[in-house]
């Protein structure tokens, strides 16, 4: 193991660990030869906690080696978004403003890996405080996409995407209010899990809006993705967002493949998302294979995107803007002018805007849960096409552009970004299936069929001066 | 000036809020295209439409 290789999954990793064929130790450095190795391209990481990993892999060594193993997880590299506190490490949220913001505990997600005896490797580029756009004014640059590094990486959890993507971690955590672990997902390659809104806590991760903000995985594999939800999901008293809600075997579900379920394509959403053909063609031939698979796969609607757009950025603007307005007006200068300029858009909402978004986001929920009374999990695009390239990025402060995958943060629904094929120019393309509310096992389930049975996780980004 | 540049103007001295002078059209653009996108909220709902508890916290079935 060195650094020519990708990490293994989270799953083979933990394998080796358990057959002794790798230990924690090997692992750690691994991944941070892979990291300084690629980092100056890539940009993923804002800091690499090189000892911190050391000490954290030496003992996990100790305990395994002692009969003490805490589960499959146990010695195995991951990263933060440098919005989730870690005990004793900067949360910068990429930002000018929290330079000097060491956190006092860790987060409660941070703190479930690391019971889970998982080893922090470092804390990874973000789109300023998780909104904005890839920025060049900033103490930090903004990650690459490994698959072609003149592309972005997708946002706002842009290093979690770069660092899954070119195979220094196998776990990187990441933040979606409107997409920004599934879209970075998608253009790195990856599968990034949006949770369902209250299934993972989100105490001690810096807030971008309170009523959308949902804490999950980037991973290779779905199946990582399961493994990585079984220890974060779980009722957190002391986050008021958190859901009560009984947490089911994530594994135990990947075993029973698509047969009997039924998927609704909705196909029609690809017109109105002005999606690419390309991506369109991407998503048909997943559908195809679902069928081929065992799975009824039906047409369905969803309702209109600019319903969903007009309630996603209303509540965003609206909950980012309260967070941030003191900093704009004392401070501005600190922010990177797309940060500044997006944030300031809260200020020309209006109190009755904001109601009537969040009436018509309890419409639009009831509507998308009503297409579950005729399906288990809906299939849709995530993103309009390939990544498009860094410097042709739209960081005007109004993107005239329609995202696709805030749809999801509007109702709650649970979402999983995956490969669903590469583009003509060898960039990935992505599907998207989304749940009922707090069923991410059967989202899961039908995600690791298809990932099986297509095979695109075999195709790995290939990076000058090493081995893919 | 317009009504919609007074608007503009306005909710940004009310936050007390500047723009650099070289960002001005830029900012204002995009107000206008999210009072555009935002057009929608303004169709009439319902008494019963209401946005209690969202998002919806403690339970699986349907909201």
């Amino acid at each position: 193991m060195n650094a020519n290789q990708p990490l293994p999954t989270l799953a083979e990793a933990g394998r080796l660990i358990a057959s002794g064929e790798a230990s924690p130790v090997e692992l750690t450095e691994a991944a941070l030869a892979r990291a300084a190795a690629l980092n100056d391209r890539l940009a993923a990481f804002i800091e690499i906690t090189a000892e911190r990993a050391r000490a954290a892999a030496r003992r996990a060594e100790r305990e395994i080696a002692g009969g003490r193993r805490r589960g499959r997880l146990h010695g195995i590299p991951y990263g933060l978004k440098d919005i989730y506190d870690a005990a004793g490490l900067r949360t910068t949220a990429h930002s000018r403003l929290l330079l000097d913001n060491v956190a006092a505990a860790d987060a409660e997600t941070t703190a479930r890996l690391e019971a889970a005896g998982m080893i922090l490797i470092g804390k990874l580029a973000t789109h300023e405080f998780a909104t904005g756009g890839p920025a060049f004014d900033l103490p930090f640059p903004p990650a690459r996409n490994p698959w072609n590094t003149a592309h972005f990486t997708g946002g706002s959890s842009s290093g979690s995407g770069a660092a899954v993507a070119s195979g220094i971690l196998p776990l990187a955590m990441g933040s979606d209010t409107g997409g920004s672990i599934r879209v970075p997902a998608a253009y790195c390659g990856t599968v990034g899990l949006k949770p369902t809104y209250g299934r993972v806590s989100r105490r001690g991760v810096v807030p971008l809006c309170y009523s959308l903000d949902t804490c999950g995985p980037l991973t290779w594999t779905v199946e990582d993705a399961a493994l990585a939800l079984q220890a974060l999901a779980g009722h957190d008293p002391r986050d008021p967002g958190s859901a009560d809600v009984p947490v089911p075997d994530y594994a135990t579900a990947l075993r029973h493949g698509v047969a009997g379920l039924r998927i609704g394509y909705a196909k029609g959403f690809n017109d109105d998302g002005k999606v690419a053909a390309e991506q369109a063609a991407a998503l048909d031939a997943a559908a195809a294979l679902l069928a081929k698979l065992g799975a009824e796969v039906i047409e369905v609607a969803l309702p209109p995107n600019d319903h969903f757009q007009a309630c996603a950025r209303t509540i965003s603007h609206s909950e980012s803007f309260a967070i941030h307005a003191e900093d704009l007006k004392t401070r501005p200068e600190l922010y990177a002018r797309v940060t500044r300029e997006r944030l300031t858009l809260g200020a020309f909402i209006t109190a009755r805007q904001y109601v009537q978004a969040q009436r018509l986001r309890r419409i639009l929920t009831r509507r998308v849960d009503t297409l579950f009374e005729r399906c288990d999990v809906l299939l849709t695009a995530v993103i309009p096409g390939p990544a498009p390239l860094l410097e042709e990025t739209d960081t005007s402060p109004w993107r005239s552009a329609q995202p696709l995958a805030s749809v999801f943060n509007v109702t709650g629904h649970p979402a999983l970004a995956q490969p669903c094929g590469f583009a003509a120019n060898g960039l990935p393309l992505s599907a998207q299936f989304v749940g009922r509310a707090f069923d991410e096992a059967t989202v899961l389930r039908v995600g690791h069929a298809y990932e099986r049975a297509a095979g695109w996780t075999a195709r790995r980004p290939a990076l000058a001066g090493l081995s893919g | 000036m317009s009504d919609d540049d007074l608007d503009f103007a306005a909710a940004l001295r009310r936050a007390g809020l500047t723009i650099p002078p070289e960002r001005v059209a830029a900012m204002r653009e995009a107000y206008r295209g999210m009072q555009r996108l935002l057009a929608v909220l303004d169709d009439p709902l319902a008494y019963e439409d209401e946005p209690a508890q969202l998002p919806r916290y403690d339970r699986g079935a349907p909201s």
